[in-house]
């Protein structure tokens, strides 16, 4: 078990070379300089020639890629070209308000679409069922953008009960926090919500047909205890695997809700150096997210071991 | 007693309607304004980049020498005044004594000679401006003195830019070629902090100097009645919106004019029409490929019918005006010159000149970005116009650091998008530069631009002005479409002198509640 890990945990290294190689070629590859973003819109040829000498992006490609790796060997993921801080700093400032995000439109999509897939399957076939896979259709096809504004407009605007954009951190005051994260959470959750209902119902359809489950109802074992206490534990390793992935893909920052309503996370961060071409935010974050997600594909891993005991790793 | 009680009833609301309005107007000072921009600076040094949205954050912070008053006119900011001798080659400015600056040290010669010196090695205007300069030196501690090459009527239009910022030697020293690493003006407000993403925060500098004389227009006293200013990146233009309507927001830029009609209507707003914008425009590529060719530049221009072009570009009849005059009418360089050849719906000409020019169809590259909504759409309303007349055009849409870049390269485009802002001189216009992309070369022209810059007498700088606005149609030297306002909304309670003027600013604004 421990060699598992150790072997899981090196495997991140070459994942990173690969990534932070991929990152670098890719961004420079992209038309466009950050020389020229800040200089602005009526800046000079020369004056844009001169900010790029000066950034060092007139060096050749394969100087500044073999520089990159120098300083990833020594943990430094450069600076932000245009916040003129460490790249590492840079994150760090931004990554409470994406994890909170994350965490708690992973709370809403848990609470919502597990216990919905699961009475859906209750009741296959019923209207119930039938109104559970309706709304979470309707859920898959709202993009979350919109889901966001409408919201925006409905809660903030014409009701005035939550404030329309903006982030309150947790140590200005929990309710505050809570407010400020409520709408952006549940446009993430409520749309994530719809995927985990589907696949829940699914898996436990697939476990209902199973021999054991009849065997649980010939013994005479309530229907609630066949359902929620045998076959949901048998049923929740895919639905695991669905809630990893959708984690790990916000924890690098549910980029539009943050657009919308005005977080500071990632995401926003991600597309700002983007689009200003800010090569070392980008190189690092899309680096920092890769790590990321390999951490949490091992957490779920481990999960399983919890919830199945058949399930061992060498 | 009942008799006195309806007497005062009576008289009391007479009492009030005789006072004048502007007591109840009464500045109030305190509080902090919440101002939702459009995005992020690149940066917050004002000589490092040409970025508006730097200006309009950092002016605050920052003064120049001169500024602009009412009628577009340089003022003294932080000049006592100057006197002009040799012919006009020698300017000799007088500083104002006991500024400070936000460090609490006090404004000397040696600062304006530093913080000039690199204005007019890094920037685009100060670089301009710095071709006519010989010399900058500290006569003593609060006078400099500029020595020129030739005489100037372009050397105090340039310091009055939003960009010749005066910052300490000390911060000028400390940045090198780089940008400066602590933001110290003298402005009425100073810096705190800036978060990205966050907020930019300034707050009122207790020991500003306040120039005596009442404001007029950037010129004059200025007074921070608020407290703090805080300027709030909000990309998303719904949120803007929405931030303002709920009071989250004060203040929201730069909104789309299509809402004009929607937010009049909203009692707590004041949508603001900020007339003195900037002109979206079409450039050509003078220096390599199709658009070398001027027939076929004239037939682009015969073409185009500026109507639907403007109206699709900006959605409302109050944000936009068809005038191809390079200044605006409100300067005293506007011109009528050769305006028969702004929007001219000729076909036929245009017909004509293409068969002239020999064109056989290869495609007019045209680089144009969606990031700017009326840059995009202004391409996407031109090409049938001219695909209609026998044009072929191929639009590239990119983002706008790609097309920034490929600007300057002449090999890939024929024609780019953008816009460029309404300026207070004519000879630093970059819309007539030559070195500009597009590289709109033209020797007359450019004779008579170093002519206007050396020209001092309004009179005589009007008469170049319209020589070469009408070469600038002649030549078919860019297209302009039309001048394009710009939508910003306040609350009701945000009142000051920014309503009626131009470029944004909060000093003496102030929230009445």
């Amino acid at each position: 078990m421990k060699t598992y890990l150790l072997r899981r945990v090196l495997a991140i290294i070459p994942v990173m070379l690969v990534v932070a190689t991929v990152a670098f070629v890719l961004i420079h590859l992209a038309p466009g300089d950050p020389a020229s973003v800040i200089a602005g819109p009526d800046a000079s040829q020369e004056d844009v020639a001169k900010i790029r000498r000066q950034l060092g992006l007139d060096e050749a490609l394969p100087m500044q890629l073999v520089r990159w790796y120098g300083r990833l060997l020594t943990g430094d993921l450069g600076n932000s070209i245009f916040l003129r801080r460490p790249v590492l700093e840079a994150v760090m400032d931004r990554v409470e308000p994406t994890l909170l995000l994350t965490l708690w439109g992973t709370v809403i999509a848990v609470l919502i679409g597990v216990p919905t897939g699961v009475i859906a399957a209750r009741y296959h076939n019923s209207i119930v069922d039938q109104s559970c896979m309706g709304l979470a259709l309707v859920g898959l096809s709202v993009p979350n953008f919109l889901l966001g504004l409408l919201m925006i407009l409905c809660f903030g605007v014409w009701l005035g009960w939550l404030p329309v954009a903006g982030y309150v951190a947790p140590d200005a005051g929990l309710v505050k926090h809570l407010r400020s994260i409520l709408m952006p959470s549940l446009a993430l959750g409520l749309v994530q919500s719809a995927f985990i209902a589907r696949i829940t119902r699914s898996s436990m359809l697939d476990v209902l047909r199973e021999q054991f489950i009849l065997a649980g109802r010939a013994k005479g074992l309530a229907e609630p205890s066949v359902i929620y206490k045998h076959a949901f534990k048998n049923a929740v390793i895919p639905v695991l695997t669905v809630i990893g992935i959708n984690v790990a893909l916000l924890i690098g920052g549910a980029v539009v809700i943050e657009t919308v309503f005005n977080i500071p996370g990632v995401g926003r961060l991600i597309v700002s150096a983007v689009l200003r071409r800010d090569y070392p935010v980008v190189q690092g974050v899309v680096l920092l997210i890769a790590v990321a997600y390999t951490l949490v594909n091992l957490a779920v891993d481990m999960a399983y071991l919890v919830i199945d005991p058949r399930i061992r790793y060498r | 007693m009942s008799t006195l009680i309806l007497t005062l009833a009576t008289l009391l609301p007479l009492t009030i309607a005789l006072v004048p309005a502007s007591a109840q107007e009464t500045p109030r000072t305190g509080g902090v304004l919440k101002a939702a921009t459009i995005g992020e600076p690149p940066s917050l040094d004002a000589h490092f980049t040409t970025a508006t949205i730097t200006y309009q954050i950092m002016w605050h912070v920052y003064e120049n020498l001169y500024t602009l008053d009412k009628n577009y006119d340089p003022t003294p900011m932080l000049a006592e005044g100057h006197t002009v001798s040799d012919e006009g080659r020698r300017y000799t400015i007088a500083l104002r004594k006991g500024v400070k600056f936000h460090s609490g040290k006090e404004m000397t010669a040696a600062d304006v000679v530093a913080s000039l010196q690199r204005w007019g090695r890094m920037h685009t205007t100060g670089k301009a401006i710095w071709k006519q300069v010989e010399a900058l030196e500290a006569k003593d501690a609060s006078t400099v003195v500029f020595h020129l090459k030739s005489s100037s009527g372009s050397l105090l239009y340039a310091l009055a830019s939003n960009y010749a910022a005066i910052y300490p030697k000390e911060v000028v020293d400390g940045a090198g070629d780089g940008q400066v690493k602590q933001f110290i003006g003298t402005g009425p407000y100073r810096f705190v902090e800036h978060k990205p993403d966050r907020h930019i925060k300034l707050v009122r500098f207790k020991e500003y100097a306040a120039r005596p004389e009442a404001p007029n227009g950037f010129g004059g006293k200025r007074t921070a009645y608020l407290d703090e200013l805080q300027f709030i990146p909000t990309p998303d233009i719904a949120v803007r919106v929405a931030g303002v309507e709920t009071g989250e927001f004060h203040f929201g830029q730069t909104i789309k004019q299509d809402q004009y009609e929607r937010l009049k209507k909203i009692p707590q707003l004041e949508p603001r029409i900020v007339k003195f914008g900037f002109w979206p425009t079409a450039v050509f590529n003078h220096k390599q490929g199709l658009m070398t060719q001027k027939k076929l530049r004239q037939a682009f221009l015969a073409a185009l019918d500026m109507e639907p072009i403007m109206a699709g570009s900006f959605g409302h009849k109050d944000f936009y005006r068809l005038d191809g005059a390079l200044f605006l009418p409100e300067q005293p360089w506007y011109s009528k010159v050769s305006l028969e050849l702004y929007n001219q719906r000729d076909r036929e000409k245009a017909k004509r000149l293409l068969k002239e020019a020999g064109y056989a169809g290869q495609p007019v590259r045209w680089l144009t970005t969606q990031e700017y909504d009326y840059m995009y759409k202004s391409a996407l309303i031109a090409k049938p116009q001219l695909e209609e007349v026998g044009f072929k055009i191929d639009i590239q849409v990119v983002d706008w650091a790609t097309l920034v870049q490929r600007r300057n390269k002449p090999e890939l485009f024929d024609v780019f998008s953008t816009g460029h802002p309404v300026v207070f001189d004519p000879a630093l216009s970059v819309a007539v530069q030559c070195d500009w992309p597009g590289w709109w070369c033209q020797e007359d022209k450019d004779r008579l631009l170093q002519e206007m810059a050396r020209e001092t007498d309004p009179k005589k700088r009007k008469v170049l002005v319209d020589r070469v606005q009408a070469i600038f149609y002649e030549d078919a030297g860019k297209v302009k479409f039309g001048d394009a306002f710009a939508l910003d909304i306040a609350r009701k309670e945000l009142r000051g002198s920014f309503r009626p003027l131009p470029y944004l600013h909060f000093w003496n604004a102030w929230l009445a509640k």
